[in-house]
């Protein structure tokens, strides 16, 4: 279960990251997913050289085949990250889609 | 040092859906008891190494379970360094018999994962990485993928070459009766297999396995003619994520806990005759020869493709001669112990059909998840 607690602490982190643009590092696409992630695969995960120096770790949104590339501009946006049970709060999270 | 190995037990690898946990611990254990000829009286303390006993059994404690089950009353630790945790429990008890604490001491590590699904062993597994990397469903086999494609990028490494390492591994795997997988792999399926996480494949990755092994480690002065010692025991650790890393092609804990390693005990990789690296994932086994300074930065994979490290074809070092992870298994608190276990018995002359002939310095690497941890030890027989 998702602490509903660190799903709260975890908002103030997000809302500094939205609007981030950056660049892939390197990438794959994950076939086999973890628990929580199943409905969402295959998609693909990305290291990413974000504008202000940092790196970041993030999954990627919103893509086709051209975007998957070293270099590649991607922008922060906010999403659902996982599957939760019906009583459980629905935690958003931190992706990336590409800027074209 | 003047630590050295009094006897070993391993259990087979694999999936033993009628072993628990206990009965794992008793077989290797006991066995370490009769190959050693010490007295049971006569072992002070316990390390115990796992990872994944609080998720997949809702089991901590392990160090008094397992001084229970054994019926060795003493002081008992748990280790825990992820995938790593086999190799830093030798490298506590190390420490422990260098303290002058204790003076004959009981490494066991041991997993269960079998009993469970696939996607559930890789969210535990996920444990070992960042919130980051959890949040964004990344998976180990997704990280060492990360790895892959910037080696590929860099170096020109092929999807072929990773998959000779397979080949390789399965190959020692089939001659080691220990091993989960007895059967050679061929480069044609580890191609055909289905991708896990672009550009790794399922035959790339290290299975899901059951086992327990474990070694007896004593304070010896003045150590005797055919024994083996451990001449070298360095960790080394990194950032938790890949994400803050300034390379993605090698590990900075490996580099360092290599080098310190051979610092401490004077010799030179060049001098090491077999080795049993971490090859979680193929890319892990490239990345190891070449982080520990076996051979140079992107001329491991071309070897690799031609036959080097391996026991009929190599001309040098042979590197996992069990059939390393991919090969012999990979239960997760056990392996870092088994990799002991298979350069004490290469040292010894005890491995029949995949011994390494007039093997004399070994060496071992061990790393919890991306290279968050590393854990070299180098092994010597004295004749």
């Amino acid at each position: 279960m998702i602490s509903p607690i660190k799903v709260w602490r975890n908002q103030k982190k997000y809302a500094q990251q939205i609007g981030k643009v950056g660049t892939i590092i390197s990438w794959t696409i994950i076939n086999i997913s973890p628990e929580g992630f199943i409905d969402q695969s295959p998609y693909p995960i990305a290291l990413i050289k974000l504008s202000d120096g940092t790196n970041t770790l993030a999954q990627i949104v919103d893509w086709e085949e051209k975007h998957l590339r070293k270099n590649q501009p991607v922008i922060a946006t906010i999403r659902r990250t996982q599957e939760v049970a019906p009583d459980e709060v629905i935690a958003y999270g931190i992706k990336f889609k590409p800027l074209d | 040092m003047n630590i050295t190995i009094a006897g070993c037990g391993q259990t087979k690898f694999g999936e033993l859906w009628e072993s628990s946990p206990r009965s794992l611990a008793r077989q290797a254990v006991f066995t370490a008891i009769a190959d050693s000829g010490v007295n049971k009286k006569s072992i002070q303390a316990i390390f115990v190494s796992n990872m994944l006993s609080e998720m997949l059994g809702m089991q901590s404690h392990l160090g008094a379970l397992f001084a229970e089950e054994l019926g060795i009353s003493v002081p008992a630790y748990t280790i825990e360094g992820a995938c790593a945790s086999g190799g830093l429990a030798v490298h506590s008890a190390i420490n422990s018999l260098l303290s002058q604490r204790y003076d004959t001491v009981l490494v066991l590590g041991v997993e269960k994962m079998t009993d469970h699904s696939s996607e559930y062993i890789s969210s535990a597994l996920m444990g070992a990485g960042s919130n980051e990397e959890r949040l964004a469903g990344a998976t180990f086999p997704g990280l060492y993928a990360l790895l892959a494609r910037a080696h590929m990028e860099k170096y020109g490494t092929t999807e072929s070459q990773l998959a000779s390492v397979s080949v390789k591994n399965h190959f020692h795997a089939s001659l080691n009766p220990l091993a989960q997988f007895s059967h050679p792999l061929t480069l044609d399926q580890v191609m055909r297999s289905s991708y896990v996480a672009t550009p790794l494949k399922l035959l790339d990755c290290s299975p899901i396995s059951d086992g327990a092994a474990a070694i007896i480690l004593q304070r010896s002065p003045t150590p005797k003619k055919n024994t083996v010692e451990i001449i070298a025991s360095e960790i080394a650790t990194d950032t938790l994520g890949l994400a803050n890393r300034n390379s993605l092609t090698e590990l900075q804990s490996t580099r360092k806990a290599a080098k310190n390693a051979f610092t401490s005990c004077g010799i030179a990789p060049s001098d090491i005759d077999i080795a049993e690296v971490h090859d979680c994932f193929s890319i892990a086994e490239i990345l190891a020869i070449e982080d520990i300074a076996f051979d140079k930065k992107g001329e491991v994979a071309k070897k690799m493709e031609q036959g080097e490290y391996r026991l009929d074809t190599g001309q040098g070092l042979v590197v996992n001669s069990s059939g390393g992870l991919k090969g012999c298994g990979h239960p997760i608190g056990a392996t870092g112990v088994k990799q002991i276990i298979e350069i004490y018995n290469q040292l010894h002359g005890q491995c029949k059909d995949r011994q390494v002939k007039n093997a004399r310095l070994g060496l071992t690497h061990n790393v919890g998840g991306t290279g968050a941890t590393a854990v070299i030890h180098i092994l010597k027989k004295h004749d």
